[in-house]
């Protein structure tokens, strides 16, 4: 097979484990091949292989592999985990249950505080400290830790989380308990604080190291076996694991500190956006991804997308959440998908989501007993969606579910049922609208200097309405928009991101501290690619500095180029107060300090080429299959051209109203939008009078 | 319901939305610890008349003083224009709070027509007055405790009035962070007025403002429909106060109406404890919320149904010119009165009492490594009591505080110059029951420069945090001082205390309160609070009657 170059993508899911695979030849022509199995729990690896022979793709043949699962999240959520020992300052056990304090649901008496992941008697202290410049105050004194590890293996706990105090300004007393750890009980998993994070606040560095070490004998289990299994195979060398911050990185590192791979089934997609955006012309994106549960979106300006630390799961106006301090895609989540739930209060108010009817029941529409209505049956109803070509023709839509779903919903809300229909996709589009304002218009951003692209089953169906509320002039709906994600992960460098925290007042002449945290952690970073055969001259870096003004707390990163010098300093600064302004519409002459850095630090490794398809004249009328009418909510009824998404070629331009029907997804046009194919296959829609 | 009230709604999802991004905009970008990370700070929306509409998160305390605020304002000012900004902070002035509070509102215009009002308030670190920090223990009147501001324009028509700026500043021991933190509150309500104008010109002033009276009317009519489920009656309760004054309240529940009666209490004092009776309003109106609907969020409507009467003159209702700078240990006292007055009656809408104060803590001095003056001003944690069915929360802050964060260890170091030599929950025997109280906060501050100064002021010191159906009351609050010369102290209320190297101060936190005979709880329970040290087992014998 050497005239072709295979890549594969495998994404476990809750249900499916997924396969995409990208085969190219060598005139740079494309097949993709596309194959679903069932998930195995708990032996997800079985799944995996079992997605691979489906989909005929030999393990030996793979030039190169990259993989998405969900087994870090699951585990977190599901409280699937081990029993975890934390051992920390003297004085400090108490941290992890403490907290922050805060009441996200303030008028409820009744809130329940998160529990932590390590009960208080399996949280141990050891003199010592640091201060907050890394100097040593007081030695690491290890006389006690034989007795904690006694402790520890009677209560039969299974991994150690490791987090000392100051341990992000100086990692010395860490290191030396990581050792002491290691030598006096080899195999017990362990992690310590600085193996995942650099910066300051004990409480989300704790937690973070608690919850790491709570999943990293699952993780660690499934990804060895994941490589066995496809070695046993003949794949000629392991996959490649799908991290949050939209990179990958090797399955062996991945191994040793697995939390980073927590939210990394979002990231391929916002990443994939990001590429693709750069391809074709579009640097500055929102993207948009819809699925059955949940919208998800994200900022991408420059062709980068903004990775940040302060992450947490199962943070909601209701609950304080867990913090987890590693590089995750800036992402807003909110519960609105195809299969969100429509519901009326005891007020006669209505709402959308966050509950799902989920894969079973699924939608009134799937016919398996879903009596409630959801966006998905509001779509079928307003004939956005084809009720005879339901996902892609492979489910008969049950309408008569559908009516009595949306009748009874109508009866509530006391209005007709096109009318209750309408208002299921009215609040959609609103909290969706809402999210995608949080990203960009709340930091500063007008939305219409950026493309919405869409993707995800649902992502299409909803594109254009949100992109009129927030006057924006075009919407992009990638090829395949349903495996777009897999399309991501194929773009995807080995990347990582190093946070360092590192206080510096730029008033003060700074330049040689900052160049040489910035060097230190650049070495660090060659280090580490280096011991995995990757060269220094396939490493490229991205320096980015966190500042403020003196006494704030909050930072805005600013990129810093070139050679670091008090004169670049200046330039610095003002790019900082130019930023600061932009975001927050003022600036202040008060000092800049420094807080920390963010460090990227990528490789490539075996990505995709894309090749642009020559510019077909045919008509679009090639590609209409009819005309239905289709209710626009407050753009009217209207009867609109249907296309089959399959038939259209580059450079094919055609008016809306119109819909596009493809196996996995169905796109929306509006009137008056222009529609365009570019030369790989994605759709470009223009809005209203600027088209 | 026709279509016509979707429109409604998806404007005030867009209120909420606004009024939560004012919030993110002022954290973001405020210089004082106490905004930026204790969160002291609530931003709001009002109607054109100042009527609450909306409020972003983080304090239920400073969700009912805006509208107040706008309200003043509406009343003082007579040429109110597109551009301007309001500032005040005096309590007799629509100020609502203490001085440190500034309040800044910015009218809202559609068409030339004013349409609303979007507000926020935040302490700010020192507004000058007679102690560093501008709150004392000593102050009799409000002139000692800072510069008043009685509801003045700063920004006129986009124009910054410097005067005024000019002053507010000068008048700062803390200039900078002053100058930082107003311009964050500008910047806060700049933006939510941007994105109401944008709101009501998509959908029309008439629809934008029918959007808001009707989210109100919900408000309401949420509230009262609760109403009607709590028993009627007149319920009453006096108790004794640390200072050894008795408070009074005394509570009429109607199908309609809830009336809290505070008539009958002391004449205000020459101390900084007195309130506005707004601020008792106010309090009122949280717990009044917590009862009804905790779940919605809280409007004008909200607060229909509740009448509250005070007596002019008297601590609740304190005449000009009080000193009110520690006015909110007495207002988290008259919640927690309300609160105590009403729980026995309704035990499945309110726990046992917690913590229950604001613990506030004030510690300034010369920061060592940088030689610049540090100023620590953070409300504390607490337990908080137990329910039928479940124990209390360990370590969260006041009924008073809501989304608000506690400061790291590490970056109190590091910003403060001194060493936090532990952070721990409190051991303290206290809040045993069926159903056990949480355990509150002991935390150490260890001194690393002269001339230090500690200012504190701590309720539910000697009268404990109150149980319910037989569970134990909770430990008790104070902080104690650990002299470097092995002297010690411990105090609920103290000013200006001197501070030097070496010197401990150690917050202590109560324990919230227990529900239930302790002889009931789970044995089970009983054995893993004992295994984490909660319990020694000879006190789990005494007070669980098990041997553990």
């Amino acid at each position: 097979m050497s005239d072709k170059i295979l890549r594969v993508a495998t994404d476990v899911g809750g249900t499916f484990t997924d396969l995409v695979a990208f085969e190219t030849s060598h005139d740079g022509s494309m097949n993709i091949i596309t194959s679903k199995s069932d998930t195995t729990p708990p032996d997800f690896e079985q799944g995996v292989l079992n997605v691979l022979e489906k989909g005929a793709i030999k393990p030996d043949d793979i030039d190169f592999m990259a993989h998405g699962t969900t087994v870090v999240i699951n585990a977190l959520t599901e409280r699937k985990g081990v029993k975890v020992g934390l051992i920390t300052t003297k004085g400090f056990r108490d941290t992890l249950e403490i907290a922050r304090g805060n009441r996200p649901d303030f008028f409820n008496l009744h809130y329940v505080k998160p529990e932590p992941f390590v009960p208080r008697y399996l949280r141990r202290e050891l003199p010592g400290r640091m201060t907050y410049k890394g100097e040593e105050r007081e030695p690491l004194d290890l006389s006690d830790l034989s007795n904690i590890i006694a402790d520890f293996q009677d209560e039969g706990v299974k991994a150690v989380a490791i987090c000392l105090l100051h341990s992000y300004a100086n990692t010395r007393h860490e290191e030396a308990l990581l050792e002491a750890v290691r030598h006096a009980w080899p195999d017990v998993a362990v992690v310590a604080s600085h193996q995942i994070t650099r910066e300051w606040r004990e409480y989300e560095r704790t937690n973070t190291t608690v919850l790491s070490a709570y999943v990293q004998p699952v993780a660690a289990r499934y990804l060895g076996k994941l490589a066995d299994g496809l070695k046993s195979k003949g794949a000629k060398s392991a996959p490649y694991i799908m991290q949050s911050n939209c990179g990958v990185d090797s399955l062996q590192a991945t191994s040793k500190v697995p939390i980073t791979m927590v939210e990394s089934g979002p990231a391929s997609g916002f990443w994939g956006a990001a590429e693709l955006g750069k391809l074709i012309g579009e640097p500055n994106i929102l993207a948009l991804d819809i699925g059955g549960t949940t919208a998800k979106c994200s900022l991408i300006e420059n062709g980068q997308v903004r990775i940040m630390t302060d992450y947490w799961i199962e943070r909601s106006r209701k609950s304080a959440g867990y913090p987890i301090m590693v590089p995750v895609v800036d992402l807003v989540e909110i519960g609105n998908g195809g299969g969100s739930i429509a519901w009326v209060d005891d007020y006669g108010k209505l709402h959308v989501g966050p509950q799902s009817a989920g894969a079973l029941p699924g939608p009134a529409a799937y016919g398996k007993g879903g009596s409630q209505a959801t966006t998905t049956d509001a779509n079928l109803w307003l004939g956005r969606i084809n009720c005879d070509y339901f996902c892609g023709g492979a489910v008969d839509a049950d309408m008569q579910a559908v009516k009595k779903a949306i009748a009874d919903l109508a009866d509530k809300l006391n209005v007709s049922a096109d009318e209750a229909a309408q208002g299921i996709v009215r609040i959609a589009n609103n909290n969706m609208v809402n999210a995608l304002k949080l990203v960009s218009v709340n930091r500063g951003h007008d939305t219409r200097d950026f493309a919405l692209l869409a993707f995800g089953g649902g992502g299409a169906m909803h594109a254009v309405a949100l992109a009129q509320e927030l006057q924006m002039k075009k919407v992009i709906v990638p090829a395949a928009a349903s495996v777009f994600s897999a399309w991501g992960m194929m773009m995807s460098d080995l990347r990582r991101d190093y946070f360092v925290t590192q206080l510096l007042d730029l008033s003060v002449d700074g330049a040689d501290t900052m160049k040489s945290v910035f060097t230190d952690t650049q070495n660090k970073a060659l280090e580490t690619f280096k011991a995995e055969g990757i060269d220094e001259s396939q490493v490229s870096f991205l320096r980015y500095g966190k500042f403020r003004y003196q006494n704030q707390e909050h930072t805005t990163e600013v990129l810093v180029e070139g050679d670091i010098t008090s004169d670049s300093l200046k330039t610095i600064e003002e790019h900082f107060h130019q930023t600061y302004e932009r975001e927050y519409s003022y600036r202040l002459s008060a000092p800049v300090e420094m807080v920390g850095i963010h460090l990227v630090a990528k490789a490539e490794v075996g990505k995709l080429t894309m090749k642009p398809e020559p510019i077909s004249d045919a008509p679009a009328s090639n590609a209409r299959k009819g005309a239905r009418h289709v209710d626009y909510a407050l753009d009217g009824v209207h009867n609109a051209d249907i296309y089959d998404g399959e038939k259209l070629q580059p450079g094919m331009t055609f008016q809306g109203p119109a819909i596009i029907e493809d196996p996995g997804t169905t796109i929306v046009i509006h009137p008056d939008n222009q529609v365009e194919v570019d030369a790989y296959r994605n759709i470009h829609i223009l809005l209203g009078e600027t088209a | 319901m026709n279509s016509d009230t979707i429109t409604l709604e998806i404007i005030q999802n867009s209120l909420q939305a606004a009024a939560d991004e004012m919030f993110a905009a002022m954290r973001k970008t405020a210089m004082s610890s106490i905004i930026y990370e204790v969160l002291d700070m609530g931003t709001g929306i009002t109607d054109a008349s100042g009527r609450i509409a909306s409020s972003g998160a983080g304090i239920p305390a400073f969700i009912g003083v805006l509208d107040k605020s706008v309200q003043y304002i509406v009343s003082k000012q007579k040429d109110i224009r597109p551009g301007d900004v309001y500032i005040t902070n005096d309590p007799w002035h629509g100020g609502v709070t203490h001085l440190n509070d500034l309040v800044l509102a910015m009218p809202v215009f559609s068409k030339g027509k004013l349409i609303a009002w979007t507000a926020n308030i935040a302490h700010n670190s020192d507004v000058g007055g007679m102690a560093p920090g501008s709150l004392s223990g000593e102050a009799t009147e409000i002139f000692q405790e800072g510069l008043r501001l009685p509801a003045v324009r700063l920004i006129k028509e986009g124009e910054t009035d410097q005067a005024v700026m000019d002053i507010i500043t000068c008048n700062s021991r803390m200039p900078d962070f002053l100058l930082g933190d107003v311009w964050a509150a500008i910047a806060s309500v700049r933006v939510g007025a941007k994105r109401l104008e944008a709101l009501a010109d998509k959908y029309g002033v008439e629809t934008f403002v029918k959007a808001m009276d009707a989210f109100m009317e919900f408000g309401e009519k949420t509230a009262k429909a609760e109403l009607k489920k709590l028993p009627k009656g007149t319920f009453e309760l006096s108790e004794e106060q640390d200072d050894g004054r008795v408070y009074h309240v005394k509570i009429t529940i109607s199908d309609d109406e809830m009336v809290v009666d505070l008539r009958d209490n002391p004449d205000q004092d020459m101390g900084p404890t007195n309130t506005s009776r707004d601020g008792t309003v106010v309090c009122a109106q949280m717990l009044f919320k917590s009862v009804t609907d905790p779940q919605t969020p809280a409007n004008d409507g909200s607060f229909r149904p509740l009448k509250v009467l005070t007596r002019e003159g008297s601590v609740f209702h304190a005449q000009e010119p009080a000193a009110i700078g520690f006015y909110f240990e007495t207002e988290v006292r008259v919640y927690d009165l309300i609160w105590r007055c009403l729980a026995p009656h309704i035990p499945q809408r309110l726990p046992a009492g917690h913590f229950s104060s604001i613990c506030g803590t004030f510690i300034g001095g010369i920061h060592p490594d940088t030689g610049r003056q540090y100023t620590i001003i953070e409300p504390q944690l607490g337990g908080w009591g137990a329910w039928e069915g479940c124990d209390g929360n360990p370590c969260i802050f006041s009924g008073f505080h809501g989304e608000t964060y506690n400061t790291p260890a590490e970056i109190s170091e590091a910003r403060n110059g001194l060493y936090v030599d532990c952070m721990a929950l409190n051991e303290a025997p206290g809040g045993e029951g069926q159903f056990t109280g949480g355990r509150g906060l002991v935390l150490e501050y260890r001194i690393r420069t002269e001339n230090g100064f500690l200012t504190a002021g701590y309720t539910r010191s000697k009268i404990k945090p109150w149980a319910l159906e037989k569970g134990r009351e909770g430990s008790g609050n104070c902080v104690e001082v650990l002299k470097a010369d092995g002297s010690q102290e411990s105090y609920s209320f103290v000013s200006g205390l001197g501070l030097t190297t070496d010197d401990v101060v150690r917050v202590i936190t109560s324990s919230g309160a227990g529900y239930g005979d302790p002889k009931k709880r789970d044995p089970h329970a009983v054995t893993m609070d004992v295994k984490n040290g909660f319990v020694s087992p000879e006190r789990a014998a005494e007070i669980y009657g098990a041997d553990h």
